[in-house]
């Protein structure tokens, strides 16, 4: 049985490989449901995660459709490194954080989601019937002997020379942008390490603050820590984080010498 | 029996992709049997080497000059009670262990142990599967490694793991950029990623040889990638518990404990694929023209891994922990940007002689003159920064030494105040920390630390 | 003959030729822009503002005199060599990409000097240090200190090379591309006012995700496209459309998304939420570069994807083109009436106009690309001159942009007054300034194809000259507030920009003819 199967040639689903078409209607609906998970989640974390799965799938997608050096990339640069900054910064923010779900605007999520599904099913059925009397081709020509790397470069150093070198100006761009809006100039010399000890005792506080979160119920860094006889540890959160202006001022100032982790 | 044809074998490399199912599994099986057998080899050679180091004997007790012993806890592992945090995000804590230990045993499947050989009456090569891209899948399976460890430490609702996972997440993707970028000057040698490619570019000569500056830094950022010491700050014990798996217990602790091992040799494999020559027999041994055929390759290559591993493990006994922001500095303001002038020499290199130039010119002109442009300057600039840091700081030095504060000492006359009445605690339930620390303190019991 | 060996050996790859003298105008500024970055590392900050603005005027100037020389150039490149398969340039170098290049150049030059000025606020209408928090005791202290952020400058260069190439870029991934260079420092500049900083950020933010969204349009729009063409050079979409058998609905929706895409970045209407509010928050002198530049950069992207790519679907996006006109023209001038803010009125002008442009466009004849050509140059120079305007009424606390602070400010200053009637004027399309002459050649080129659009431009542009009389009776006729604005004295670099709009205005009002005919001798694309 197993041996008539494989005499019979390449097992084909309609116009596909068979192993192709197995592993589009798997990884299909695991990319569908990740999008919709990513914007229906609540919790961020899980949101980004479906992203993940998203991203993950449409590497594979690339993969399965000979493309391996894209596929691969995908999940290097999206799932590997975008994907984890973006967890950095939702781990940073902490895990409680949500965002207030009111609406400003009566009836606009309502409005949207149903001009939302309208597109989409205007756009998925036209596709749908444009594409439908199409042949898929395969990339064997171009990828033949192991040389789709060759490939993707010799296209991207002669037809698309130029957009992939503009590129680079648009890395430029965004990293000066990250500088521009993260980046405080430090003003003055750098003090030593002897000085920020000297401060920090006459400071008259040599410990270190205490950690947010600590012997309370939340990990969050904008959660104050507790003291042992249940009130709050002031010292534990980071000004910008308190709610309200008079907790705010009510805090004594930091003074230099604190925080002397960079 | 004819070939299965699997969907787009017209990407594959020469040679796969058109073997029997059962081969292929066949193969799968020897690959997930060699990774588990390496992992508990290595985890009882470690203990051996590190108690040599200290000049005690290790793990004797369990099997033969105890041998057995890490098979012995890894079985007690999975039988211990496994304690799941109540702030834990189920679903999340869950999922952590198993993407950690996934794409671990994942990046085996490009690695090549020989040459191509016999099997069953196939000839195949020994190595489950080569794409064009081959390095690139250890490399995505490495980033996606990445997500067990900050998941765990997201997951577990407590403070020591989500730092040791915000630090892992920063330490990686670190790491990986300065990782990825010395093995570019491999492909730029090879011409080619996929390992098997590498590996018989280098019949002649291994690449650590030409490649010297790339190997360096790839040795010291898989230490960082791997999490191990000296590099070991997402998990450091002195100042984070546990780091990232402190909430992990049983089973899925013993998960990431296979996949930090399996990791470890991974990057040593593929580091003897990428420098060492891959399975190909060492100098005097490669005179024997059967050396570098059959199935001995296999042997070479264990044994190049293994000397990988020894140098993982001679690192950490040696080296202590770097701070975090030392260990940041040097990945972005050292690895990175020498690996950068590093590739831009190669690069000349390679277009000078595909140019025609003799080889001596071609390689001591642009080694020339990036020294010349680009180091010397570079360093320069680097002395004078430390001169002027140190003039600042004896500066500092002067005008603070007038008055030299000295820590808070209590007064000799102190009075110590008395206990203070126990309180009750503010809530009930969550607080049981609290509370235990209450009535430490009342019974003025701190004997048990 | 050189060939690049790939190092697999059995490749080999013929380097594409460059023709790099047409392309110097992108490179001189892209240089400039790079060396702004380095000077920025290098340089101390005492002497950091002189030499950016040095690099920055020097580097326009030199790429304007670049675009001049090249005249009558009609090249695309890189093209292929040796053994190659047949590609079309990705960048046409023709006439229509080098006047608008010029344009673009020109304007951006009185931008820089507008960012430049500091003389009507302390240090600069750029903030001091943008990473620093909002209302914290540094923010303070730096909103009174002279230090700017500098990096305003380089931001502005690169900004300038990706509208040098949008307009020109034959395929549309460089047009993608392209659209991201010139967004991305937009977004930022917008974030960078000294004075409101979390307007200007709010700006900044709502700027960068409507933008994002509108570019995830057009990249969708380009994929359907290159799945009806197997291409996306805009030659091979036109060719095509004769020899493709698949189905036009791939062509069409392909290009309705693309049109988003780019609509947004000319902020017509219905695609124009973003424009108040950005123009509004972001300090004056980037709104001024943004109405103009980015509008010239985004109207020739248009032209070259309709007139190049689909002039053989005219019959198809001419509706389209129709409907977001007049949807423009009606929403900036209705709801520019309802407004108190006169950076508000500015801003729907801004969309209005936008409608009248488009005007321009339902009719592929060489004249109304001209005339279309005219018209964005025109409006240019107005709406930077008169964005300029408004730095220079102030209250304490920054720009007095309130409608009723500016009443009888003709007692106070009748320079200021006389001035911004005439640039309001132009606006509104009074005869004897250029925003007449515009309105003229763009109505006239469409009259014969759209006879009832021009007659509803006409309508709405009797509307919006209300509003723009409005403020101009104010000015005069009203009685001044208690606590009326100052009026700041210009440094050099306002009043060497703000002159330079006016007589524009003036000149091509009375006396538009060479520049028409440059425009129309400029009127031909290549590709």
């Amino acid at each position: 049985m197993h041996e008539v199967l494989l005499a019979a040639g390449p097992l084909r689903h309609g116009t596909v490989p068979l192993g192709e078409a197995i592993a589009f209607w798997v990884l299909g609906p695991i990319a569908l449901a990740g999008a919709i998970g990513m914007v229906l989640l609540r919790n961020a974390v899980h949101s980004a995660l479906s992203l993940v799965a998203t991203m993950g799938c449409l590497g594979a997608f690339y993969l399965i459709q000979q493309g391996p050096f894209l596929g691969l990339v995908q999940i290097i640069v999206y799932t590997g490194a975008i994907m984890i900054l973006f967890l950095f910064v939702l781990m940073i923010v902490g895990r409680d954080a949500s965002d207030s779900l009111v609406e400003t605007l009566r009836g606009q999520r309502w409005a949207a989601a149903l001009l939302g599904v309208g597109f989409a099913l205007l756009v998925a059925i036209g596709i749908g019937r444009a594409v439908s009397p199409v042949t898929p081709t395969d990339l064997n020509s171009p990828n033949a002997g192991g040389n789709n790397v060759h490939s993707i470069a010799a296209l991207l150093f002669t037809r698309y020379l130029f957009a992939f070198e503009l590129t680079s100006a648009l890395l430029i761009v965004a990293a000066v942008g990250a500088m521009v809006l993260a980046h405080v100039e430090r003003e003055g010399p750098r003090p030593s390490q002897k000085r920020l000890a000297r401060e920090r005792i006459r400071s008259g506080r040599p410990q270190p603050l205490p950690g947010p979160g600590v012997l309370s119920q939340h990990n969050a860094i904008g959660t104050p820590a507790l003291l042992p006889d249940g009130s709050v540890a002031r010292e534990s959160v980071m000004v910008g984080s308190m709610e309200s202006q008079e907790e705010r001022q009510a805090l004594p100032t930091p003074s230099a010498g604190e925080g002397g982790f960079e | 029996m004819s070939p299965v044809a699997l969907p787009g074998s017209g990407q594959n490399v020469p040679g796969f992709g058109d073997l029997p199912i059962w081969l292929v599994l066949i193969k799968v099986l020897l690959v997930f049997v060699f990774l588990v057998v390496m992992t508990l080899f290595a985890i009882v050679f470690e203990r051996k080497v590190v108690g040599r180091m200290q000049n005690r004997i290790g793990p004797n007790r369990v099997g033969p000059w105890g041998t057995l012993q890490s098979l012995a806890d890894g079985m007690k592992l999975a039988f211990k009670e496994e304690i799941i945090p109540v702030l834990a995000d189920k679903a999340v804590y869950w999922l952590a262990p198993v993407v950690s230990a996934v794409p671990a045993f994942l990046a085996f499947s490009v690695i090549p142990f020989g040459p191509t050989v016999s099997m069953f009456g196939h000839r195949t090569p020994l190595q489950l599967t080569d794409l064009p891209v081959g390095v690139l899948v250890v490399f995505a399976c490495s980033s996606l490694g990445v997500y067990g460890i900050v998941l765990s430490g997201w997951a577990s609702g407590s403070t020591y793991p989500l730092l040791g996972g915000l630090r892992s997440a920063a330490q990686m993707i670190s790491y990986e950029v300065a990782m990825g970028l010395s093995m570019v000057a491999v492909f730029l040698f090879a011409g080619t990623m996929s390992t098997s490619g590498i590996v018989s570019s280098q019949d002649h000569l291994w690449n650590v040889i030409p490649l010297i500056v790339s190997f360096c830094i790839y040795a010291i950022s898989v230490v960082g990638e791997t999490n191990r010491a000296p590099f070991d700050l997402a998990e450091a014990e002195s100042e984070l518990v546990g780091g990232f798996h402190t909430e992990y217990s049983s089973f899925k602790f013993a998960m990431f404990f296979l996949a930090e091992y399996i990791n470890m040799i991974t990057v040593s494999a593929l580091a003897t694929t990428l420098f060492l020559g891959g399975w190909r027999a060492p100098w005097p041994l490669s005179l024997w023209h059967g050396a570098n055929a059959g199935w001995w390759p296999v042997l070479w290559f264990v044994g190049k891994v293994v000397a990988f591993i020894f140098v993982f493990v001679w690192l950490r006994g040696t080296l202590p922990r770097l701070r975090y922001d030392q260990f940041m500095h040097l990945g972005w303001k050292t690895l990175i940007p020498i690996n950068l002038v590093w590739i831009l020499a190669v690069t000349s290199i390679h277009v000078l002689r595909d140019r025609g130039w003799p080889a001596w010119k071609a390689t001591v002109l642009p080694l020339g003159i990036v020294l010349l442009l680009i180091v010397v300057p570079a360093l320069m600039a680097y002395e004078g920064y430390t001169a002027r840091r140190l003039a600042a700081a004896a500066e500092d030095d002067e005008d603070a030494g007038r008055e030299e504060p000295t820590f808070p000492i209590p007064p000799l006359d102190l009075r110590v105040p008395t206990s203070p009445v126990r309180r009750e605690p503010v809530t009930a339930g969550l607080r049981g920390g609290a509370t235990a620390l209450d009535r430490t303190i009342d019974h003025g019991d701190t004997s048990d630390g | 003959m050189t060939h690049l060996l790939l190092a697999a050996g059995n490749t080999a790859v013929s380097t594409p030729s460059v023709s790099y003298h047409a392309l110097a105008p992108i490179f001189i500024v892209l240089g400039a822009a790079m060396l702004g970055v380095l000077v920025e590392a290098a340089v101390p900050r005492a002497e950091r503002f002189t030499v950016q603005l040095m690099v920055t005027i020097v580097g326009l100037v030199a790429a304007l005199v670049v675009v001049g020389l090249l005249h009558g150039t009609r090249t695309t490149t890189p093209s292929p060599t040796g053994n190659d398969a047949f590609f079309a340039g990705s960048l046409s170098i023709d006439g229509v990409g080098l006047f608008l290049q010029g344009t673009v150049l020109a304007l951006a030059l009185v931008a820089a000097l507008l960012v430049s000025e500091r003389s009507v606020d302390v240090g600069s209408p750029i903030v001091a240090s943008a990473a620093v928090v909002v209302g914290s005791a540094d923010d303070r202290r730096l909103t009174t200190a002279d230090r700017v952020q500098t990096e305003v400058f380089p931001l502005m260069l690169f900004a300038v090379s990706g509208m040098l190439i949008f307009p020109i870029a034959n395929n549309l991934i460089l047009m993608f591309v392209a659209l991201e260079v010139l967004s991305l420092p937009l977004y930022l500049m917008a974030g960078l006012a000294r004075r409101r900083r979390l307007l200007s950020q709010e700006a900044s933010l709502k700027y960068f995700l409507l933008g994002a969204f509108a570019s995830a349009f057009f990249l969708y729009g380009l994929a359907l496209l290159y799945g009806y063409a197997d291409t996306v050079d805009l030659p091979g979409i036109f060719t095509a459309q004769q020899t493709s058998g698949k189905s036009d609905v791939l062509l069409y929706t392909g290009l309705a998304l693309l049109l988003v895409g780019l609509l947004f970045k000319a902020s017509v209407a219905p695609f124009h939420n973003w424009t108040v509010d950005v123009y509004v928050g972001a300090p004056t002198p980037v709104t001024a570069f943004m109405a103009s530049c980015t509008k010239v950069a985004a109207f020739g992207a248009i032209l070259r994807v309709l007139f190049v790519g689909f002039s053989s679907a005219e019959w198809n996006w001419r509706p389209v083109i129709w409907a977001v006109a007049i949807a423009s023209m009606v929403v900036g001038a209705v709801l520019g009436l309802t407004q108190t803010d006169i950076k508000r009125i500015l801003a729907y002008s801004s969309i209005a106009h936008a409608g009248f442009i488009l005007v321009g466009m339902v009719a592929i004849t060489k004249q109304s690309t001209a005339s279309v050509m005219f018209y964005v140059l025109t409006y240019g120079f107005t709406t930077l001159a008169a964005f300029g305007m408004l730095m220079l009424v102030r209250d304490p606390d920054g720009e007095a942009t309130q409608l009723a602070r500016w009443s009888g400010l003709a007692r106070k200053s009748p320079v200021v007054a006389t001035v911004m009637t005439v640039l309001l004027l132009s606006m509104a399309g009074i005869p004897l300034t250029s925003g007449f002459t515009g309105k003229f050649y763009v109505f006239r080129a469409a009259w014969d194809t759209a006879g009832p659009l021009v007659v509803i431009a006409l309508l709405s542009s009797a509307v919006a000259a209300f509003f723009y009389l409005r403020i101009v009776v104010m000015m005069f006729f009203a009685e001044p507030p208690v606590d009326s604005p100052t009026i700041a004295i210009p440094g050099w670099a306002a009043s060497v920009a703000l002159t330079v709009g006016v007589v524009v205005t003036i000149v091509l009002g009375v006396f538009p003819q060479p520049v028409i005919d440059l425009a129309s001798k400029a009127s031909y694309f290549t590709g």
